[in-house]
């Protein structure tokens, strides 16, 4: 297991100064030089969206954006992201408009207990980023590594379907207004 | 009243911008100001003598705040869901790999683990008792001092058994065994515990029952439970395991002894080795028919590993024989139920209360007997079960049963039953395709004679909005969307207007656990009641003003409505005239779950009496060269009374559908001499997206008539309980050849292929 906030003995201290661009906002961030990037959000950052389920890479709840990747941020040291795009839960919401994805994750009641559902808008996000009109199939791929235990992941396929089409609209009015 | 408006129709939760934006706070988000960390340190052995305690050494390190064992406990050292047989922190012994000995609180995670690591525990290693069985025996060492290892042992009978066997056609005798399951939820448990101005202790716990969490914590910190106040943040997922305490209550007493916030919350690995499990049963089933395949009687034996400490296991172990018949006509049935203590991981409740268990025995035995007797498996459930007025073999007389026969026949038509031999059965050499049903009942409510109630405060203000105050615990199963609904339908206004008050002892009256599917029902009640209170407030003001009567009025969608339409007059217009009239729109209710008391008496101690009735048919693929199993297709139709919220009630149903599947399948703690081999959610199988096929849902209402709100009944257990033996009969039907264990991994099923069938 990477050392995180409830690992094993951790010492000596080593700080270190860690420079990053999360949310939009280019942050400098001091932490020990052993904290996972999940714990640098959420302890360092008070950024306590990204969830740990497990601290071992086993259930997607802590997945972040890291330049335009999902990645699980339990298994990421923080100075591995020194110089990084980050984005997490906080960050999909813009000028108090929620994203579509998040939106329709609430419609289509795509989580109950919602504690996998930051890691789980991430990963979906991800996918949208690429793909604007992903099938089921895309969809479970691109969540594979996300556990719900509440759920089984039906709500979560018809959210993005959802927030897909919805994005596709919007793309084409814009395109249109372009012209 | 008009039609219903808001109940029945999809909304969001009420918290669900909170949760898609990240700003739900669960336990572990909790931050306060000098919060330190709290730890547990837990036993290594399944049984060990403690010879030596000492934690000096690990007192005086820096950033140290508290270090307690059991001498530190200034109430009673015992956890008390029924029976207090539980250390908190253990005194002589451990008696389960995950016992706790002894808590520390330190400035962070770092200074906590040295902390635990410069505790001195000094064990004996001592022979444990893990086999049921020989635990059983009266020569077995006692697990627990002073207490038998036998924690429980009745027989139940109705009819004349032996009599029904002896004259029966043919008799089916099996042997079924199942596992322990863990319940996975995400957020692993934990508390935060504080200490108020007065010296009182708050803590926020994740947890199913708030006020039962505060009597245990005062019971502990030896207060009065006035000055103990439990509040639930969001909750991320329960399912059962968070219906006794954990280390909220060691949150509660660290934060005393260190005098400052502690933040305790478990590690996912210290949370599989430590919580209660779904307990591993061995079950002897004899079922006796007519060679038309009419059940004459039913023989059963349960017996339970409940581990070393009661728990739930006495409340599982019951439930489990209540419905050991399934939902049929059973006039002859015996049960007989034990529950053992042994050093293996310690029991309790996880979603179904035992039914699962129950349901994978009759089930199967369903199957065998129409396979014996060459009857079709829908014609035989179709042919046993029980109707509305059907006096049940546990004396209780169903008052509503028409979503039994309901839903089988639903179910088969979503599937097409009859035509499923149209369908490839071998379409490829090492592949066998299958089809498998079952059909279930689970009761909802704690059960006859049982302490089951809930209370609401409900308060509209001069602006309209509303506040909501429950302590019913919402784990995630959604119980607040369908408070809010409930009465926003009745008030007449929007759920947006309703704000529902997480759970919290000082804000709200007990609402009793979150658990046995009773919350829609008993909060619902009381919701309703509250609301229904102060709509009339509202409508005695509107006659007043407008000299209609009130048998013309209604509240809609924010609107005072006469005769149908609405007027300009509004909700709000009303409330500010409440206001300005000194009307208060407060009003509190306690709903007690109701038993009627003009029928026969139920012979069967504790019975429930109102029946989520459901039918899962599993279509899967069985690849006989792996002993892989995919489940390519499962439809599941499920009597829900009457559907309140619909986003909730489908969300409960297929999570319940993907537990129940992983049950089947691939979850199994692995326990050997008493040590969990796989605390890890790598190791523990758990379904993931793509091993859920495309799910076929159907919701039937068939209204419950007595003490449920608007005849909804709940649904949170039911979805779970199915598929193990719906996917058992599946596997029977693609290979011809049972299974009696779950869950059915290749390892269990290689055996039992044979390619030249
Ligand atoms: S917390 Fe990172 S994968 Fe589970
Ligand atoms: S909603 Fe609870 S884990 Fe996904």
């Amino acid at each position: 297991m990477l050392p995180g906030k409830n690992s094993e003995e951790r010492k000596p201290v080593d700080e270190v100064e860690i420079k990053l661009n999360i949310n939009g906002n280019v942050t400098q961030v001091k932490t020990e030089a052993s904290t996972t990037l999940l714990y640098m959000l959420r302890d360092d950052l008070g950024l306590t969206g990204t969830k740990d389920g497990c601290s071992s890479g086993d259930c997607g709840a802590c997945v972040v954006m890291v330049d335009n990747k999902p990645v699980n941020s339990c298994m990421m040291l923080a100075p591995q992201a020194e110089g990084t795009t980050v984005i997490t839960v906080e960050g999909l919401e813009k000028d108090d408009e929620l994203h579509p994805l998040q939106r329709a994750f609430g419609e289509t009641w795509a989580f109950q207990c919602g504690f996998c559902t930051p890691g789980m808008l991430i990963s979906c996000y991800a996918l949208l980023e690429t793909n604007d009109d992903p099938s089921r199939e895309e969809i479970l791929t691109a969540i594979a590594g996300n556990f719900c235990r509440c759920t089984g992941y039906q709500g979560v396929v018809n959210a993005v379907q959802r927030a897909a089409a919805e994005l596709r609209t919007k793309n084409e009015d814009t395109e249109k207004t372009d012209v | 009243m008009s039609d219903l408006a808001i109940v029945g129709k999809w909304t969001a939760a009420p918290g669900a911008r909170e949760i898609v934006t990240g700003q739900a706070r669960y336990c572990p988000d909790i931050q306060l100001p000098g919060m330190a960390c709290g730890k547990l340190l837990y036993s290594p052995y399944a049984r060990a003598r403690i010879v030596k305690l000492n934690v000096s050494a690990a007192r005086k390190l820096p950033g140290v705040f508290a270090v307690i064992t059991h001498e530190d406990i200034p109430g009673e050292n015992s956890y008390l869901y029924a029976e207090p047989d539980q250390p908190l922190l253990a005194v002589d012994e451990v008696r389960f790999q995950g016992d706790a000995v002894a808590a520390v609180a330190a400035i962070d995670a770092r200074a906590a683990d040295a902390a635990l690591a410069a505790i001195r525990v000094e064990y004996e290693e001592l022979p444990g008792i893990f086999n049921p069985l020989e635990a059983m025996q009266p020569t077995a060492d006692q697990v627990l001092k002073g207490h038998d290892n036998v924690m429980m042992s009745q027989v139940y009978r109705t009819g004349d058994v032996d009599a029904a066997i002896e004259s029966a056609d043919i008799v089916i005798e099996n042997t079924y065994r199942t596992q322990w399951a863990e319940h996975a939820y995400l957020e692993v448990e934990g508390g935060v515990g504080l200490v108020d101005h007065d010296g009182g202790i708050t803590v926020y716990s994740s947890c199913q029952a708030p006020h039962r969490d505060r009597m245990q914590i005062a019971r502990a910190l030896g207060m009065s439970e006035s000055m103990v106040r439990v509040i639930t943040p969001y909750i991320g997922g329960a399912f059962g395991a968070k219906d006794e305490a954990h280390v909220q209550i060691h949150a509660g007493l660290l934060a005393h002894a260190a005098q400052r916030p502690v933040h305790l919350i478990r590690e996912r690995r210290e949370s599989i080795l430590t919580h209660v499990k779904r307990h591993p049963m061995i079950i002897d089933y004899t079922t006796a028919a007519t060679k038309e395949g009419q059940l004459l009687a039913v023989k059963a034996r349960v017996i339970a590993d409940g581990g070393p400490y009661s728990n739930s296991t006495h409340e599982v172990v019951n439930k489990c024989g209540e419905f050991i018949g399934g939902p049929y006509n059973v006039e002859n049935l015996e049960v007989e139920k034990i529950a053992v203590r042994t050093n293996n991981p310690i029991c309790g409740a996880f979603r179904g209360f035992g039914a699962p268990q129950a349901a994978f025995v009759y089930e199967s035995q369903m199957d065998d007997l129409a396979h014996k007797l060459n009857i079709d498996p829908l014609q035989i459930r179709l042919l046993n079960g029980v109707e509305t007025g059907t006096k049940m073999y546990t004396g209780v007389v169903v008052r509503e049963a028409s979503g039994m026969k309901e839903s089988l026949n639903k179910a088969a038509k979503l599937i097409d039953w009859e035509k499923r031999d149209e369908i490839e059965r071998n379409p490829k050499p090492h592949l066998r395709r299958g089809f498998g049903m079952a059909t279930i009942l689970k009761g909802a409510g704690l059960g006859r004679g049982l302490n089951d109630h809930a209370g609401v405060v409900l308060e509209m203000h001069r602006d309209g909005s509303v506040v909501l105050k429950s302590a019913a615990a919402d784990m995630g199963q959604g119980i607040i969307t369908v408070m809010a609904q409930l009465a926003a339908e009745r008030l007449g206004i929007d759920i947006a207007s309703i704000r529902v008050a997480r759970a919290d002892t000082e804000k709200a009256p007990d609402a009793g656990a979150s658990c046995a599917s009773r919350q829609v029902m008993v909060s619902g009640n009381a919701v309703l009641e509250a609301a229904d209170s102060i709509r009339d407030t509202l409508l005695g003001l509107a006659v007043r003003k407008t000299k209609i009567s009130k048998d013309r009025l209604d509240l809609r969608a924010g609107h005072l409505v006469v005769d149908g339409k609405p007027h300009e007059m509004t909700v709000k217009d009303l409330a500010l005239r409440a206001g300005v009239w000194g009307y208060p729109l407060h009003a509190e209710s306690i709903s007690h779950f109701e038993y009627p008391t003009d029928v026969p008496e139920v012979t069967y101690r504790y019975s429930t009496e109102v029946f989520q009735f459901c039918t899962h048919i599993a279509q899967v693929l069985v690849d006989c060269e792996t002993g892989q199993v995919t489940v390519e297709k499962l439809v599941a139709v499920h009597d829900v009374g009457k559907m309140i919220n619909p986003g909730g009630v489908y969300g409960q149903i297929e999570g319940g559908i993907a537990q129940g599947i992983g049950y089947a399948l691939t979850e199994e703690l692995i326990v050997q001499n008493g040590l969990t081999k796989n605390p890890s959610l790598e190791n523990y199988i758990i379904p993931m997206a793509f091993d859920i096929p495309e799910l076929e849902m159907e919701v039937i209402e068939f209204p419950e008539p007595v003490g449920a709100p608007l005849g909804a009944k709940g649904i949170a257990e039911a979805p779970i309980i199915p598929p193990a033996p719906a996917i058992r009969n599946a596997i029977y039907d693609a290979l011809g050849k049972p299974l009696y264990q779950l869950p059915m991994t290749p390892e269990r099923i290689l055996p039992v292929v044979n390619l030249d069938d």
